[in-house]
């Protein structure tokens, strides 16, 4: 191969990928934010007794995970202000988005984990004569949330990457000011090698953290 | 505001070839991304620290970094790398594959690891070529194991086959987008092109479900 490498290009605009990458950080922990509180609640209602609950709920969980992330986020950036007349900025747009997706996977999460906490748990909170809110606050709810840990972080390490998407509609993130750049300076070998390997930095460390976590949950449980 | 889905009535025919597209790149890249991913998963569990390492920095990587870079990545910078013209479908094979590849070899080595040591042992005890080992031993139970989570990865393969629409495929994705752009009613085509989308990937999901409780109970005699 003949093409010469010249990583310089890419290290002289540095100032352009720092921005987009605090862009990118902002939308993940904001939606992260939305996803581990509204997924909480959505699990919950899931779960519930009435069937006016659940099913407009599980419907909502559903279309979120079986539709390709990419046509939420562009169905929010063009039907949201049509179909409701509200024009937001477009990283609140991209937040909401990535948020009610990652709130859909991390009420499942939530679920499992919830049904998880062993029957006999709930009986023995019972012949404590603890009130079935005690039960949730101090039985469910501390096991559930620890069991679910390694899933809520792979979501929200997934989310992180689904941010990337959002350069399609022209937020300026990460993945947007790459794709400027690479057309700019015509270096698009370097341009994207550095941004995958920004993505890659970020996303490793935490991936090795739920790996841990995993390891160290089947050493407790064997 | 009045809605009008007639418009997309219209244009079933653009849709459908869209929607063709889509399946094929989905099917193709499931063939071969769950050859590589059972090979990597076998080469991630070798005893060869060269192979190890390779398929580990591979699936780590593949694994750690947004879809859309890597497509990006295949499409502009590998024909440069390697010097010859790429088709769209070809770079989005390649893609799509090597993404499939990376997150099944993870679901292989899990399974991979619940076949127990003690077959292992019979296997040597009964005079198998490693190659008679890996086919008729260990791959029927992995691929047994893995079939739930496989068919999971497929559906994430065919909601994120969607992405190769950025970079100009006329899959689902973009034939929607064209559309509802050219009409400039994105709030019927796009919903349509979502619901589309939902009606084959939630029957598979379902699938998933009750796939795992037969698996389980096979798996439990």
């Amino acid at each position: 191969m003949t093409y010469s490498f010249d990583f310089a290009s890419v290290f002289r605009n540095l100032g352009p990928l720092w921005d987009g990458l605090l862009v990118t950080i902002q939308l993940t922990v904001a939606a992260n934010a939305i996803g581990l509180t509204l997924g909480f609640a959505l699990a919950l209602l899931v779960m519930s007794r009435w069937a006016a609950i659940r099913l407009p709920v599980m419907l909502f969980i559903e279309f979120f995970r079986c539709t390709p992330a990419i046509i939420q986020i562009v169905w929010f950036f063009y039907c949201v202000p049509m179909l409701f007349n509200v024009f937001l900025g477009s990283v609140t747009m991209g937040i909401l988005a990535l948020g009610l997706n990652l709130a859909a996977f991390n009420a499942e999460a939530y679920r499992a984990s919830i049904q998880a906490v062993p029957r006999e748990q709930l009986d023995a909170g019972v012949a404590l004569g603890l009130g079935p809110f005690q039960r949730i606050l101090h039985i469910v709810l501390p096991s559930a949330v620890r069991n679910s840990v390694p899933v809520l972080l792979t979501n929200g390490i997934g989310t992180f990457q689904q941010s990337a998407l959002v350069a399609i509609v022209a937020v300026q993130d990460l993945m947007y000011q790459g794709k400027t750049l690479a057309t700019q300076t015509y270096r698009p070998i370097e341009t994207f090698t550095v941004v995958a390997l920004v993505y890659f930095a970020v996303s490793f460390p935490v991936s090795q953290v739920v790996g841990y976590l995993e390891r160290r949950r089947e050493a407790l449980a064997s | 505001m009045t809605l009008d889905f007639a418009i997309v009535v219209k244009y079933q025919d653009a849709l459908l070839l869209g929607l063709w597209m889509t399946l094929k790149l989905t099917l193709i890249c499931i063939l071969f991304g769950c050859v590589l991913g059972f090979l990597l998963a076998l080469a991630r569990t070798s005893s060869n620290v060269v192979l190890r390492g390779v398929s580990s920095v591979y699936v780590e990587f593949f694994r750690g970094t947004p879809v859309l870079v890597q497509l990006f990545w295949i499409f502009f910078c590998l024909p440069l790398v390697l010097g010859i013209e790429l088709s769209n479908l070809a770079s989005g094979v390649i893609a799509l594959t090597l993404y499939m590849g990376a997150i099944s070899s993870e679901t292989f080595r899990a399974a991979l690891k619940a076949v127990g040591r003690e077959q292992m042992d019979a296997c040597v005890a009964l005079g198998l070529s490693p190659f008679a080992r890996t086919t008729s031993v260990v791959l029927p139970q992995a691929v047994l194991r893995a079939a739930p989570t496989l068919l999971s990865n497929c559906v994430s393969l065919f909601k994120e086959s969607a992405l190769v629409s950025a970079v100009g495929m006329a899959d689902l994705m973009f034939v929607g987008q064209n559309i509802s752009n050219n009409t400039a009613r994105p709030i019927e085509v796009l919903t349509v092109v979502a619901l589309i989308y939902f009606a084959i990937a939630f029957p598979l999901t379902r699938a998933v479900t009750v796939m795992e409780g037969c698996i389980l109970k096979k798996l439990a005699i």
